[in-house]
């Protein structure tokens, strides 16, 4: 029953954004965002219309959850294309750093997947999920980690987007991960909390994307930035302040 | 099990991050010119006002404390050594304030700039956290053997210089504009053109 009204919560959700996303024109600017919501919407209600058909729901789940959790990394991308936009040395850098966080354990799952002798089972293909997860959450964090360090103000859309799918690509792979380790006595509470998680973050999309909110832009600096080659006479100058400060400090400590 | 314990890692790792990130206070968005005009200020601070050696001398000297405990009683060269390490301590958490500020200042412009490259960012990302380390460091030296019981930095502190110093070029073209030069060579010698 709980999961039937979480699963109705989040199709209601998934509606409201969508037909917020066309009232707001929101819908053009995150078009890989709500190419993702249309997609998880369009399965949702099959799935929810199709259920009582004999194993109908069985055969589509997974296909399905892959589908989703395929175009679940627009979501990702979305993040990286509108937090960094404005900044094009940040966005640079979070791009190759998710490129090697995503080929690094992109490989480490496939190389798991070649060693398994089967992967038909509901645990092997629970495993994948929980894999692609990780990778998920580790560009994720990445991006995070880069938008902390170099104190870069993000928008209420944005702010959104990351804390509802952060949350929920968190705690479906904390749960994947118990539900490999306990086995099928944890499916019961694996359901619940990967559905409530979901519903959180359409709870929160919905309420950070009712209206259109951008991000902040940066204060331009006049002083030639932006693709040319001052970045290098940055560099040059910070390098030179730090050698200077050093050069002090080791004097004090040597005196 | 070490599995498990690295997704779990991994998944409340992110939750962490999420939560910082509700949390984060908005920075106020300033103009550039504010924030350049403070940069500058920042490294004038470090430059002239911190880092000149006659003052660095002066708090450092152990001469003083030589003759201060050669001319006046031990009490007074004891309130002269707390003193002393007083200053050094204030001495050294303003330079490190300053070179916050001066790290805060590269990540400001840096960010803007399309050719920036990754791993010269984190080896910078590293110089800093090493100089502010080093400054820690030497705020507890300071704090347990006073204001000249620091020797024992230099090792720390020349490593990571000859790190540095191999890959810095001693250009501050960036700080030092070129146009602004020569605009000071050509003035009249009062600075009126300025």
């Amino acid at each position: 029953m709980l999961s039937l009204v979480l699963w109705l919560a989040g199709m209601v959700f998934e509606f409201l954004l969508l037909v917020r996303s066309v009232q707001t024109k929101t819908v053009t600017k995150y078009i890989y965002f709500y190419a993702y919501i249309f997609c998880v919407f369009a399965v949702s209600t099959v799935l929810y219309i199709e259920r009582s058909k004999p194993n109908f729901y069985d055969a589509w789940y997974w296909p399905t959850q892959f589908a989703t959790l395929a175009v679940g990394f627009g979501v990702v991308l979305e993040v990286v294309r509108q937090a960094l936009d404005a900044y094009p040395g940040a966005k640079r850098f979070a791009w190759r750093a998710s490129c090697a966080v995503f080929a690094v354990t992109f490989c480490y799952v496939e190389w798991r997947v070649a060693r398994r002798t089967e992967w038909t089972t509901l645990a092997a293909t629970v495993e994948l999920e929980r894999d692609l997860r990780v990778v998920e959450a580790l560009v994720l964090a990445t991006v995070l980690a880069i938008v902390f360090y170099y104190r870069i103000e993000l928008g209420k859309n944005v702010t959104g987007m990351i804390l509802g799918f952060g949350v929920y690509v968190s705690v479906s792979l904390t749960t994947l991960a118990l539900r490999s380790f306990v086995g099928p006595r944890f499916d019961v509470a694996w359901g619940l909390l990967q559905s409530a998680s979901f519903v959180f973050g359409t709870a929160v999309w919905t309420v950070a994307l009712w209206s259109y909110s951008p991000n902040p832009k940066p204060p331009t600096t006049g002083r030639g930035g932006r693709g040319d080659g001052g970045y290098d006479a940055l560099v040059r100058g910070t390098r030179a302040q730090l050698e200077s400060v050093r050069s002090n400090l080791r004097g004090v400590a040597g005196s | 099990m070490i599995g498990l314990v690295l997704y779990l890692l991994v998944g409340v790792g992110l939750l962490v991050i999420l939560w910082v990130l509700a949390r984060r206070e908005r920075a106020p968005v300033e103009g550039c010119g504010r924030q350049f005009v403070e940069a500058r200020q920042a490294l004038r601070t470090l430059q002239l006002g911190l880092l000149p050696d006659n003052l660095i001398k002066r708090i450092f000297d152990r001469e003083d404390f030589r003759y201060v405990m050669a001319m006046s009683p031990g009490e007074i060269g004891e309130l002269f050594l707390q003193e002393r390490k007083r200053i050094s301590l204030m001495w050294l958490r303003r330079v490190r304030c300053e070179i916050r500020n001066l790290m805060q200042f590269h990540l400001n412009y840096s960010r803007l700039h399309a050719k920036l490259s990754l791993l010269t960012e984190i080896r910078l990302a590293l110089d800093f956290t090493l100089l502010l380390l080093a400054c820690r460091a030497l705020r507890m030296l300071l704090y347990m053997r006073g204001p000249y019981g620091a020797g024992a930095m230099v090792g720390v502190l020349t490593a990571a210089a000859g790190r540095v110093c191999a890959s810095s070029e001693k250009s501050l073209a960036f700080l030092n504009p070129p146009a602004l030069e020569s605009i000071r060579r050509d003035s009249a010698g009062d600075g009126a053109t300025i």
